[in-house]
């Protein structure tokens, strides 16, 4: 059984290596971009194999994988992504401020045998703080099921069981008292409640009196805020950088509104998140991200579960998307380089309505999944390696500087030459400049962080130089993530809410056409692309 | 006329009354609810900073009698405010969706109703036969079925095993040209979604009114008409169905205000953007001036309706008269 999984599994992932590298690609093929929405799980599926939709991103049903994956039409793909699914303890609360019951309760749960039922082994087992795709993540040794190694571990830290098999505290006569793990509900998140079931019952089989409790999401969140729990699930969509493990398991986060929701205050992890939050260069960071995931694995302020994996399908007739172990098909490279024969329309289902086409407050993932398209930032990320690549800046250089005996990031962008705004406008330094500035002056909150430590922005000819008040790495990816806007519609913009229709102009290789709410969002190549 | 006057007076007061009651729980009770906007925002890269400026940007950082009055000055003025989740105004994701609502619930209470009542009154005069049976036994199917069920499976026959009916939205993508093709498009992505909404909707109808036309047609003043020598016909058009028809009245208006929430499962299963999935995303996502604006909008129609309800009454119930009250 077990074989036959992985073979399933392993059937599915992309060849590595085959794909064109970045620098081949060209303006696209493709000459209008349809993002259909369509909402329902099964009218996605329907769509895709009657041939209306060509691409369908994030599958997350294990029937509609199995049924995809017989159907000769179309071409299943599968990366490993950033979704990483935890259960959360609150260590501010006997008993889960010890750390043996912790430790003992990361090899109770039978991660395996979850992923194995619940997702037919579609997920991975989760064993890190990081998710799988990131290049930051260190794996634990211990990462297997050992129920007899938890219970040994306990009793050599004085725990006993009562009569009934329920722990009690070393030094203590009473067993633990009854607890209770907030979910969401089945109606809602079935393969969540689901899961919960199995932890709680992992937990009681460990002598732990603990029992679901199914509540609205919203209901949850608020009580989580509240820190008015004992344990929880809950899952992330996660990125490349470590920045989660500070905003987890910083002392600073155990704040309202902020996400170190289990409370760890831990001296030595909040020097280490500080090093790495504040590294200088890559380097740096590497090595701070591994002492912080060496210090949770002995702490374990919540245990990781499972990561979902990333599942797509294409229509067979297209050729040359770029997928990668990381990146399914469903990313702005591929539609650089898909090509059909006959075909020149390319239909991407929506999940979602993508309710606000405005760069500067969309928030929803489908929101996003129509803007990267037409906007575009100074970096990408290499879809082989996730490394940074040089997008619309050429090349960057990160300095520390030491200005009134504080050090400094000072990062340098040379603006690649020859990028036009979909206008017709030629795209350069001072677009950049009036990016970052009018994102630092109106706090928009969703770049707020991204740009709140930018002291200052000079540009001249086709070189941009950002300071900022603090040192950090991160800077890099905080500004070179950032998407760039047109400074002339910058200079005329009075609200950054209300972006007019015929302003949303960027330098990507599709420009906005037409979006007819409920039904579709109609994009057209950018004959002015910079690629050529 | 003064009786009349009055009446009607009283009636629009009480109505007020009702709207700024209803003006008002919508105010506090979104804000009792636990969470706020910002708690549905789970990414580790937003700050508390980040945090606290969004909800800035929303206007909660103010008093609660000023966002009150913000509120009540907005819903009076049918101006809504923006919407948190998606930072447009509210009106205008309401006018964008609301014709949708309307073309697809609208014509579908119609029909459900106009059926509904054609087979139960043909229920309760072939009482015992098969024609009775029949109806019985449809209504109670198609009252019992979820919709979920009935639509994906319309939705898996029609649209995709045989496919007769476009599988998703209100239009073609890309749609077609000039406003009869349009029109032609349009009625045909709609086909599907009203028509399973009719077969799920006709049967309550029709075991309603086959119920109430029974006990009608058992009445001591049925049996006169018959004596008289009226037509079968006109006694149970006539007699028997006006004197069932007031209830009617009053379940089709109670009803109508339904159209305005929307169908979610209809709406999501043939991806159409209306009311529906809107009104379900502004209050799980805590999207307060847009959830406040569609239940505002929805006690107005309720309130409307049951006006209009009344007006009626007055038509068709011969009994009903103000001169009389007096």
């Amino acid at each position: 059984m077990g074989l036959a999984l992985l073979l399933a599994v392993s059937l599915l992932l992309p060849p590595q290596g085959k794909a064109a590298p970045l620098d081949e690609l060209r303006r696209p093929s493709i000459d209008e971009l349809y993002f259909l929405i369509i909402r329902d799980n099964d009218a996605q599926l329907l769509a895709l194999e009657g041939g209306q939709i060509d691409l369908l991103g994030d599958i997350a049903r294990f029937s509609d994988i199995k049924r995809l994956s017989d159907d000769e039409r179309v071409k299943l793909y599968l990366a490993e992504g950033y979704h990483a699914f935890f259960l959360g303890l609150n260590l501010r609360r006997s008993p889960w401020d010890r750390a043996e019951l912790r430790q003992s309760l990361w090899e109770a749960v039978n991660r395996r045998q979850i992923v194995r039922d619940v997702f037919g082994g579609y997920a991975l087992p989760l064993f890190s703080f990081l998710p799988p795709a990131s290049p930051y993540t260190l794996v634990a040794s211990t990462s297997d099921f050992n129920m007899k190694a938890a219970r040994e571990r306990l009793r050599q830290k004085g725990w006993r069981w009562s009569k009934r098999g329920v722990l009690i505290c070393p030094g203590e006569d009473k067993p633990l008292p009854k607890m209770k793990l907030l979910t969401p509900t089945a109606q809602v998140a079935p393969t969540t409640a689901e899961i919960a079931e199995r932890i709680c019952e992992s937990m009681r089989s460990l002598g732990i009196p603990i029992e679901t409790e199914p509540m609205d999401f919203s209901m949850m969140v608020a009580r989580l805020d509240r820190r008015d729990f004992d344990a929880y699930v809950i899952a992330w969509e996660l990125s490349r950088d470590p920045d989660s493990l500070y905003a987890f398991y910083h002392s600073s986060m155990d704040v309202p509104g902020g996400y170190n929701i289990s409370g760890i205050r831990k001296p030595d992890l909040d020097e280490a998140l500080e090093s790495l939050k504040y590294a200088a260069n890559e380097a740096e960071a590497r090595l701070a991200a591994e002492k912080v995931q060496t210090l949770l694995y002995e702490y374990i302020p919540q245990v990781p579960i499972y990561s979902r994996y990333h599942i797509a399908a294409l229509q067979n007739e297209w050729q040359g998307a770029i997928a990668s172990l990381y990146m399914t098909p469903d990313n702005t490279y591929s539609l650089l380089s898909l090509r059909h024969e006959n075909k020149k329309a390319f239909y991407w289902c929506l999940a979602e309505e993508p309710r606000n086409l405005n760069p500067l407050s969309a928030s929803s993932a489908y929101e996003w999944q129509v803007l990267s398209v037409i906007y575009e930032s100074l970096l990408a990320v290499d879809p082989f390696t996730l490394e940074d690549v040089p997008w619309l800046a050429e090349s960057w250089r990160l300095d520390t500087v030491s200005k009134g005996g504080k050090e400094k990031t000072r990062i340098t962008f040379k603006i690649r030459e020859g990028v036009k705004w979909q206008d017709g406008s030629p795209f350069g330094a001072s677009d950049v400049k009036a990016t970052i500035e009018f994102l630092k002056k109106s706090a928009i909150p969703r770049y707020f962080d991204s740009v709140k430590d930018v002291e200052r922005v000079e540009a001249a000819d086709n070189t941009l130089t950002v300071t900022f008040s603090g040192k950090s790495y991160w800077y890099l990816h905080q500004i070179g993530g950032l998407p760039m806007l047109s400074a002339g519609v910058l200079s005329s913009l009075k609200d950054w809410r209300r972006l007019p229709e015929e302003d949303i102009i960027g330098t990507g290789p599709f420009s906005f056409s037409k979006y007819k709410p409920g039904e579709y969002v109609k994009l057209d190549k950018n004959e002015l692309y910079w690629r050529k | 006329m003064n009786t009349l006057n009055n009446y009607w007076l009283r009636r629009v007061l009480s109505s007020l009354l009702v709207i700024a009651v209803v003006l008002s729980l919508n105010f506090f009770l979104f804000r009792l609810m636990p969470g706020d906007p910002t708690g549905s925002l789970l990414d580790p890269r937003f700050s508390p900073e980040a945090k606290q400026e969004l909800l800035k940007s929303y206007g909660l950082d103010k008093p609660l009698s000023q966002q009150f009055f913000m509120y009540v000055k907005q819903m009076l003025t049918f101006r809504f405010g923006i919407s948190f989740m998606s930072q447009r105004p509210v009106w205008q994701e309401l006018a964008e969706r609301l014709p949708n609502t309307l073309l697809l619930l609208f014509p579908a209470l119609l029909l459900s109703a106009v059926l509904g009542t054609l087979l139960g009154v043909a229920a309760a005069k072939g009482r015992g036969r098969l024609t009775e049976k029949a109806v019985l036994l449809s209504g109670a199917i198609s009252f019992s079925f979820p919709s979920f069920f009935v639509q994906l499976v319309l939705l898996l026959l029609l649209a995709h095993a045989f496919p007769i009916f476009p599988l998703r939205g209100s239009l073609s993508v890309p749609p077609p040209t000039g406003f009869w093709n349009l029109l032609v498009d349009r009625a045909w992505h709609m086909a599907l979604p009203i028509a399973s909404l009719v077969l799920l909707g006709f049967g309550s109808w029709a075991l309603y009114v086959r119920n109430l036309m029974v006990k009608v047609l058992g009445e001591d003043f049925i049996l006169l008409a018959r004596a008289k020598g009226l037509r079968e016909n006109e006694v149970l058009w006539g007699h028997a169905f006006r004197t069932a028809l007031p209830p009617i009245v009053t379940i089709f208006f109670l009803s109508l205000p339904g159209v305005i929430s929307g169908a979610v499962i209809t709406e999501t299963v043939f991806s159409l953007h209306g009311i529906g999935k809107f009104l379900l995303d502004s209050v799980l996502g805590h999207d307060y001036p847009a959830a406040g604006a569609a239940f505002y909008l929805m006690s107005l129609v309720t309130v409307i309706c049951n006006l209009l309800a009344d007006v009626v009454y007055t038509f068709v119930d011969p009994r009903i008269s103000f001169r009389r009250l007096r």
